[in-house]
């Protein structure tokens, strides 16, 4: 089961490139994933960009990976709280795992995430790097 | 409302059985459950997480009953990841509560072994959101490994101390018969295992294996195991966006409620079999169902035998996907009787059935 649909991909994208997130323009709650319908009650929610820097949660070094990550594996995968407060799952790139640690400063980055093959479809989006390298 | 008793049931060894399809084994399964109860069914309930991904089947059910030549009898299949068991068993349990059926059958199969060890992590990662965790990667593997570095740094504990989970569920499952790895094992063993997703290892794994389940119920019985009260419960909220990750929320709100419906409490349960496809969530499940406190799980299981997973849970018995639910359910039944099992001293048991990193939880009370 590769992640090969163009549809989804392709109507995806702004939340994969652009950290697309939905607001609620009632009680300023912020969804990322997107959803319909706010927790308090009201359906006037508009788009919005999540910001680009965070700090660190927690992370871990995934060595057991799906179909389409097995050149990749292995992914750190962490949990990154951005700068207005929303949590965001992803992978972290560009960084030594023994050298993270939980409150290090992160920021988002746009990289390639699924490739298929050398002449197939390349998927982008979002994932994180520790703010000047580790 | 009349009262649902477990009639019959059948257990189908845990393993590989690359020698088999998915209807025969689901097959074998109710014919033994169907001779066990001897009673008739007029429905029948299929849980089952990936028999389109894995198996390339659909409308299982009906391919069950061709296999055992049962007409005209209504089939319903249910799917709620590797919380589908659960759910079959709160559907079957409606249905006669209401009188609209009075014998109904629930298999849980499933055969991720019909796929490679990588196409299983893709299926598995589909019980995540697809497209905005399971594209980028992200398995329940991982957000266990998450949730369990997070728990052990918040109370204090050792990855020695988790690793203890694998321990003691090895030592209960070498005595079950239809487990999938019936052996002790020693706490080195699950130290020096190899690191998937740190702090995780492989012993913290619940390994996937091929399985089938049946369980008769009817509402005309008067005698032996009953189903009490069954609650199921969402957690709506996306992993990145939960206030804590020591609570499974879908858990603590089924048990809430299905205890309340049993009229008993956390302390009159016997034995528990509660879903522990990783070690850290069968910790967090011990304490979100109220058995120990907060924290409490790993120090009491330092201290003495835990009441739960008696049959070696995932780790030893294996996890069948949504097989699984329905095992859980003749486990505990099984165990209140001492049929297969030695008998524990009490009249209550509850499962734990649970779909994806803590999405959906189903929570049924078994009592004597």
């Amino acid at each position: 089961m590769r992640h090969e649909s163009v549809p989804i991909y392709w109507r995806n994208i702004p939340h994969y490139y652009r950290l697309v997130a939905r607001r609620c323009k009632k009680c300023g709650a912020v969804y990322f994933p997107p959803v319909v319908k706010c927790r308090c009650g009201s359906t006037e929610l508009e788009n919005v960009e999540l910001p680009r820097e965070g700090r660190l949660v927690e992370y871990t070094v995934l060595h057991q990976v799906g179909t389409d990550f097995l050149k990749q594996k292995p992914l750190i995968v962490g949990l990154v709280e951005l700068s207005n407060g929303v949590r965001v799952a992803g992978q972290i790139v560009d960084a030594q795992p023994d050298k993270l640690a939980p409150g290090a400063k992160m920021e988002v980055v746009f990289r390639r995430v699924i490739a298929d093959g050398k002449h197939g479809l390349v998927m982008y989006g979002y994932k994180f790097r520790p703010v000047g390298g580790i | 409302m009349k009262d649902v008793f477990l009639a019959g049931a059948a257990l189908y060894q845990a393993g590989r059985h690359y020698g088999k399809n998915i209807d025969d084994i689901a097959a074998e399964v109710l014919d033994r459950a169907l001779s066990d109860a001897k009673a008739d069914i007029d429905a029948l309930f299929v849980a089952s997480s990936t028999t389109e991904l894995a198996n390339k089947q659909q409308i299982l059910g009906a391919y069950v009953l061709e296999a055992l030549g049962l007409d005209k009898i209504p089939v319903y299949r249910v799917e709620n990841g590797d919380g589908s068991g659960g759910a079959a068993v709160a559907l079957a349990y409606h249905a006669l509560r209401s009188e609209e059926h009075n014998c109904v059958a629930v298999v849980g199969v499933d055969k991720p072994n019909d796929v490679l060890s990588n196409q299983q992590q893709d299926i598995y990662a589909a019980t995540l959101d697809t497209y905005f965790e399971r594209y980028f990667g992200i398995t329940p593997l991982s957000y266990a490994a998450l949730m369990a570095k997070m728990y052990l740094k918040k109370y204090e504990y050792r990855y020695e101390d988790l690793a203890q989970w694998a321990v003691l569920m090895h030592s209960h499952g070498a005595g079950n018969p239809y487990a999938y790895f019936r052996r002790q094992i020693k706490l080195e063993d699950a130290v020096n295992s190899e690191v998937v997703s740190e702090p995780l290892r492989l012993y913290d794994i619940g390994p996937l294996a091929d399985g089938a389940a049946a369980a008769v119920l009817c509402n005309s019985r008067k005698e032996g195991p009953r189903i009490l009260s069954v609650a199921t419960s969402t957690n709506t909220a996306a992993f990145n966006l939960r206030p804590d990750y020591d609570t499974l929320y879908s858990l603590n709100e089924a048990a809430r409620r299905a205890f309340e419906k049993a009229k008993i409490t956390p302390r009159d349960v016997a034995t528990a079999e509660v879903h522990d496809s990783f070690s850290i969530f069968g910790v967090l499940a011990v304490e979100s169902l109220g058995l120990v406190r907060r924290g409490g799980a790993l120090a009491a299981m330092k201290d003495g035998d835990l009441p739960v997973n008696l049959s070696g849970g995932f780790k030893s018995r294996g996890n069948m996907l949504g097989a699984t639910g329905v095992y859980q359910l003749v486990e505990v039944a099984w165990q209140l009787i001492g049929r297969e099992f030695k008998r524990v001293d009490g009249s209550y048991g509850v499962v734990h059935s649970m779909g994806g990193v803590d999405k959906v939880s189903t929570v049924v009370v078994v009592g004597l």
